[in-house]
C-alpha cells in the first residue's frame, strides 16, 4: 500500500504542454478516481504514474519513494487497460503468472496465489482456457485478475468498463467497491463518465485541460462546486446556469431543486414558463421548459404535467449557487453572497 | 427452367471446370506417365497414354546419371538455412520498424523496400565476383547468405506487428518483462500465422530458385537439385524423355505430395501475401 | 541510470542491424558495383588489368542492333503476358469465385503450376511442344488442325514461352482475385440487383471498381516480374531460334563471361527500366490512399 505524490508535474508532447506545473497527491488506500472530458489530460496522468509515458519534468512518488526514473515494471504498480491488454496467445492462467514469473516467484508459490485469485474473481474453472474463448466480463476478470495477483502497492484502471455492456457495467462497478474494500490497497481510476465517478469514488479529482478542477469526496463535489465546470460536469442533467443581464449576476441550480406546479408557489425566484420536451424516466420525469430567464430542464418526480403546458417554476433561496465573473462559486459565508441573495429577491419573473 | 433443365445447366458448368482444371493438371500426369515408359514407346504416334509396364528403371537411370543425393541435400541444405537465417534477421527487425520510434527510421525502412524492389537480375554480376573475391565461390554459401535480409518478410511482419494493440507490451512491461521476453513471449507466438506464410514463401522459392544457383555455380558440388536436374538434357541426350521426365519427378513430387496435403494453407498464404 | 537511457535509444538500431547489413552488403553496394562496372572494361582473370572506359560500353549497347531486339522481345513478352494473365484470371476468378468446396478444389488445381520449380515446367512443356512426338501436336491433328513448330521456329517460338508463362502464374491471379471479389459486401449487389441493374453492368459498374486495387497489384508485380524473364528461356529456347525469345535478362546473361563492363551497362538499363514501373506504382498507390 502506498500513496502517490505528482509534485510539480509538466508533460509536453510535440512542444505543446499538456500539462504544466500540476501537484497532486493521491491517499493512502483510497478509492481515487480521475475524471474529465477526453483530452483533460487523466490518462496522460495515470501513464505517468504508471513510467509507460514518463513526464518530461517534475517527480513522481510511490510511498514516499522517488520513482521518476524507475522502469514501470519496477514500480510496484498493476495496471488494468480499457482493452484489458490479454495476451492472446496464452491461457489465462498463464496470462495470471506471467508478471510472477518474470519477477521469479517459486512455482509453488505462484500456483498458489494464482489458485487463490482465480477463485476470488470466478475464474476458477476457466484457468487453462484461451482468452479468445471467454466472454467480456472474463477478459475484464482476467485482467483484474493479473493485476491483482502481483500484490501491487497501487492499482490503475484507465477506463476498464468503457467496453462492457450496461447491465454488466453497473455490476462491476459494485464489484470493483467491493474489491476495493476487500484489499484496501490505493485504486487510481481514469474514466470519462461522471455516473462512474460519484458512484465509486472515495475522492474525485476532476480536471479540465490540463489542469485540476476540484478534488473531493463526491457528496462535496455535488453540493459545493468549485466552478462553473465542476457544477455542470458532475450531475446529470447538469446544473441550469443563468446569467441575469438587468442584475449583472450569475446564478445556477441543480434540476432536482426547483419545485413546478400549476401555481405560484413560494421561492427566492419564481418564474413559470412552457414545457418544451418531457422525458419519463420512470422514478422521476426530466422536463425542458421555457422561461422569460432562460430554457431550464428540471426533474421532478411528479409526472402529471405534458408538453406545451405552462407550469410555474420557484427556487428555494438555499438550493442557489452564485457564480463570480471568474466563474468560481461564491461561498454562501461571504458578503458577497448576501448582496446576490438581495439583488435576486422578490421579483417575479414572467 | 424446369428442374432437369437446371440440372443440365449446372452439370455443363461442372464438367467445364473440371475440363479447365484438367489443363493445369494434365502435364503433370502426362509426366509422370511418360517417366515410366520405355525408349520406344515414348517414340510412338499418337503417344502412348498409359506405358504396357512401368520402367521404375528410368528412375534408377536418372538418378545415376549425376550427383544426385548430393544435389538434394545442396537444396535441403540451402533451403533450410536461407529460412533459419531469415528468421533470424527478420523477427527483431519487423518488430522495431513496426514498434519503436526511432531517428531515421523511415529512411532504413525506404531501403528495405529498395531491396524488395531490385531483384537478383539486377545484382548478380556484382555479387558473384564479391564471392570469388571472397574466397567462398566454392562452397554453398553465395546461395544463401545473399538471401539473409528477406524484405517482403520484413514488410509482411511489419504490416502485422503494427496491428497489435500498443497495451499489451505495455502490459508486459509492467509485468516486468524484459524487451527480448515481450519479443519472444508475446510477439512471436502472437506473428505465427504471418511466420509461417513468410517461411513456406522462402521453402517454395528457394527449393525452386533456378536462376541463381545457375549463376552463382560452376560445380556438380555445391549444385542444388533444379540445376542438377535441368541438365538432364545434357547428360542423358535430347531425346530421352522417359529418362528427363523421371528426374523431373523426383525434382516435383516433394513440393507437389506437400501441396496435396496442406493446398488450404498453402493457397492462404499465397493470398494473404497478395492482399497485404 | 544514463547506461539503461543509451540502451534504449540504442536498441531498435541493434535490432534492425543484421538486416541493414544483408541489404548494405547484398543490394545497395552491388547496386555500385554493378554502376562501377559498366564504366569498364572488366578484365576477369586480372581485375587490376581492368580499364575505366567512360560510357564506351552504354555507346556500344545503343549501337547493337541486337539490344533493341531484345528489348524489343523483353516488352512484347511482357506486354503479352500482362494483357493475357489478366483478362483471363479475372474471367476465370468471376467463374470460380462462389466459395464452394468444388470451387476451391478447381482453384487449387489452377493454383499448381505456380508452386512448381520453373525448370519441371519447362521440361514438361519442351516434351509436351515437341513437334514431331508432342502431345500438343497430337491434339491439334487429331482435331484436324494444323500442327505447329512451337519452339522449334522463330515464328513461334515467342508465342510457346508466352502460354508456358501465363500457363504457369496465373492461378496465383486467380486466388488474389477470387479473394478480392470475395471481400466485396454482399450488399452493394443486392442494392443493384433492386436497382434493377443487368449482370454485365454489375461486373463493369461495381465489381470492377471495386477489386480494382487488387487488379492494380497484379498489374504492376506481373509486369516487374515479366520484365526480368530469364528462367523459361534458358531452359526452352536459349534465346533462339535466331534471337526471336532472347530477352534482357538472358542476353545479360550470356554476355557476364565475356563482357561483364557491356552485361553490367544491360542491367543498369534493367534497374532503370524496373525503376520506372516502381516510380509509378507508388505514385498510383498514393494517390489510391489519397482517394480512399
Amino acid at each position: 500500500m502506498a500513496s502517490i505524490e505528482l509534485k510539480n508535474i509538466t508533460k509536453t508532447f510535440e512542444k505543446h504542454d499538456v500539462i504544466k506545473d500540476l501537484n497532486l497527491t493521491i491517499e493512502d488506500g483510497k478509492f481515487t478516481v480521475l475524471v474529465g472530458p477526453s483530452g483533460c489530460g487523466k490518462t496522460t496522468l495515470l501513464r505517468m504514474i504508471a513510467g509507460l509515458d514518463p513526464q518530461t519534468s517534475g517527480q513522481v512518488l510511490v510511498g514516499g519513494k522517488d520513482v521518476s526514473k524507475t522502469a514501470p515494471g519496477q514500480r510496484g504498480i498493476a495496471m488494468v487497460f480499457q482493452n484489458y491488454a490479454i495476451y492472446p496467445t496464452m491461457s489465462v492462467r498463464e496470462n495470471i503468472e506471467f508478471g510472477l514469473k518474470n519477477n521469479k516467484v517459486p512455482k509453488a508459490e505462484r500456483i498458489e496465489l494464482v489458485e487463490s485469485i482465480s477463485e476470488t474473481v470466478g475464474l476458477k474453472d476457466y484457468l487453462d482456457r484461451k482468452p479468445s474463448t471467454l466472454s467480456g466480463g472474463q477478459r475484464q476478470r482476467v485482467a483484474l485478475a493479473r493485476a491483482m495477483v502481483k500484490k501491487p502497492s497501487v492499482f490503475l484502471m484507465d477506463e476498464p468498463l468503457s467496453n462492457l455492456d450496461a447491465k454488466l457495467r453497473v455490476q462491476m462497478r459494485i464489484e470493483l467497491i467491493e474489491l476495493h474494500k476487500k484489499l484496501g490497497t490505493t485504486f487510481v481510476y481514469v474514466t470519462h463518465d461522471q455516473v462512474e465517478a460519484m458512484s465509486m469514488a472515495d475522492k474525485i479529482v476532476l480536471m479540465n485541460k490540463g489542469v485540476i478542477q476540484q478534488e473531493a469526496p463526491p457528496e462535496v463535489m455535488y453540493h459545493t462546486p468549485s466552478n462553473q465546470f465542476t457544477a455542470q460536469f458532475i450531475g446529470v442533467p447538469p446544473m441550469n446556469i443563468t446569467y441575469v443581464r438587468e442584475k449583472q449576476l450569475t446564478f445556477g441550480f441543480r434540476p432536482e431543486s426547483a419545485a413546478i406546479g400549476r401555481s405560484p408557489q413560494q421561492g427566492l425566484v419564481q418564474t413559470s414558463g412552457e414545457i418544451i420536451t418531457r422525458e419519463m424516466l420512470g422514478s422521476e420525469t426530466i422536463y425542458q421548459i421555457k422561461t422569460p430567464l432562460d430554457t431550464f430542464m428540471i426533474k421532478s418526480i411528479d409526472d402529471q404535467y405534458r408538453v406545451n403546458e405552462t407550469v410555474y417554476v420557484s427556487l428555494p433561496e438555499e438550493k442557489i449557487h452564485f457564480f463570480d465573473d471568474q466563474e468560481k462559486r461564491i461561498a454562501q459565508d461571504s458578503s458577497l453572497y448576501l448582496d446576490k441573495i438581495q439583488a435576486l429577491r422578490g421579483q417575479y419573473y414572467g | 427452367m424446369t428442374k432437369s433443365m437446371h440440372i443440365v445447366k449446372l452439370s455443363i458448368g461442372y464438367l467445364l471446370k473440371l475440363l479447365l482444371v484438367t489443363v493445369f493438371i494434365f502435364p503433370f500426369l502426362w509426366m509422370i506417365s511418360t517417366s515410366l515408359q520405355t525408349f520406344k514407346e515414348t517414340l510412338a504416334f499418337p503417344p502412348t497414354m498409359v506405358p504396357a509396364v512401368p520402367q521404375f528403371i528410368n528412375y534408377v537411370t536418372a538418378w545415376q546419371s549425376g550427383p544426385f543425393l548430393t544435389y538434394f541435400s545442396n537444396s535441403a541444405i540451402i533451403t533450410i538455412s536461407i529460412i533459419v537465417i531469415q528468421m533470424l534477421v527478420l523477427i527483431p527487425a519487423a518488430y522495431g520498424f513496426a514498434k519503436y520510434k526511432f531517428k531515421g527510421s523511415s529512411f532504413l525502412f525506404s531501403l528495405v523496400l529498395l531491396a524488395f524492389m531490385i531483384p537478383g537480375q539486377v545484382t548478380f554480376i556484382p555479387v558473384y565476383l564479391m564471392m570469388s573475391d571472397w574466397g567462398i565461390g566454392r562452397t554453398l554459401l553465395p546461395q544463401i547468405i545473399p538471401f539473409m535480409t528477406n524484405a517482403f518478410g520484413i514488410f509482411l511482419l511489419r504490416q502485422y506487428l503494427m496491428q497489435v494493440p500498443e497495451e499489451l507490451i505495455e502490459a508486459a512491461r509492467l509485468d516486468n518483462a524484459s524487451e527480448f521476453k515481450i519479443l519472444w513471449k508475446i510477439m512471436i507466438p502472437m506473428s505465427k500465422p504471418a511466420l509461417a506464410t513468410i517461411a513456406l514463401f522462402s521453402f517454395v522459392s528457394h527449393w525452386n530458385d533456378y536462376f541463381w544457383p545457375l549463376v552463382m555455380t560452376d560445380s556438380a558440388a555445391v549444385r542444388p537439385l533444379t540445376v542438377g536436374i535441368s541438365m538432364l538434357r545434357e547428360t542423358e541426350g535430347i531425346s530421352n524423355w522417359h529418362v528427363i521426365m523421371a528426374g523431373n519427378v523426383i525434382l516435383v513430387i516433394p513440393i507437389l505430395i506437400v501441396y496435396l496435403f496442406c493446398s488450404k494453407q498453402i493457397v492462404k498464404a499465397f493470398v494473404y501475401s497478395g492482399i497485404k | 541510470m544514463g547506461k539503461k537511457r543509451v540502451s534504449s535509444v540504442i536498441r531498435p538500431y541493434l535490432m534492425i542491424l543484421p538486416a541493414m547489413i544483408g541489404i548494405g552488403v547484398f543490394v545497395i553496394y552491388p547496386i555500385f558495383y554493378l554502376a562501377y562496372l559498366s564504366l569498364h572494361k572488366y578484365n576477369l582473370m586480372n581485375p587490376a588489368k581492368s580499364k575505366f572506359i567512360g560510357l564506351d560500353n552504354y555507346a556500344d549497347l545503343f549501337a547493337r542492333d541486337e539490344f533493341y531486339k531484345v528489348l524489343g522481345n523483353t516488352a512484347l513478352y511482357t506486354f503479352a503476358t500482362v494483357l493475357i494473365t489478366l483478362v483471363l484470371s479475372v474471367a476465370i476468378a468471376v467463374w470460380v469465385s462462389k466459395n464452394t468446396k468444388f470451387n476451391q478444389f478447381i482453384q487449387a488445381g489452377i493454383f499448381t503450376p505456380h508452386i512448381v520449380s520453373i525448370v519441371s515446367i519447362a521440361l514438361v512443356w519442351m516434351w509436351m511442344m515437341e513437334p514431331s512426338l508432342g502431345f500438343l501436336n497430337y491434339i491439334l491433328k487429331s482435331v484436324g488442325l494444323p500442327t505447329s513448330q512451337w519452339l522449334q521456329s522463330s515464328s513461334t517460338a515467342m508465342a510457346s514461352i508466352i502460354f508456358v508463362s501465363v500457363w504457369q502464374g496465373i492461378g496465383y491471379y486467380v486466388l488474389i482475385i477470387v479473394a478480392a471479389l470475395q471481400g466485396v459486401s454482399p450488399s452493394i449487389y443486392e442494392a443493384a440487383s433492386l436497382d434493377n441493374a443487368s449482370k454485365w453492368k454489375i461486373f463493369y459498374k461495381i465489381t470492377l471498381p471495386m477489386i480494382s486495387p487488387q487488379l492494380f497489384f497484379i498489374l504492376i508485380i506481373m509486369t516487374i516480374g515479366s520484365f526480368k524473364v530469364f528462367d523459361t528461356v534458358r531452359m526452352m529456347t536459349l534465346g533462339g531460334p535466331n534471337n526471336s525469345t532472347n530477352t534482357l535478362v538472358y542476353y545479360i546473361y550470356q554476355n557476364r563471361t565475356t563482357n561483364i563492363g557491356y552485361a553490367s551497362a544491360t542491367g543498369m538499363v534493367l534497374m532503370l527500366v524496373i525503376g520506372i514501373l516502381t516510380f509509378v506504382y507508388f505514385r498510383m498507390l498514393a494517390n489510391k490512399v489519397h482517394y480512399q
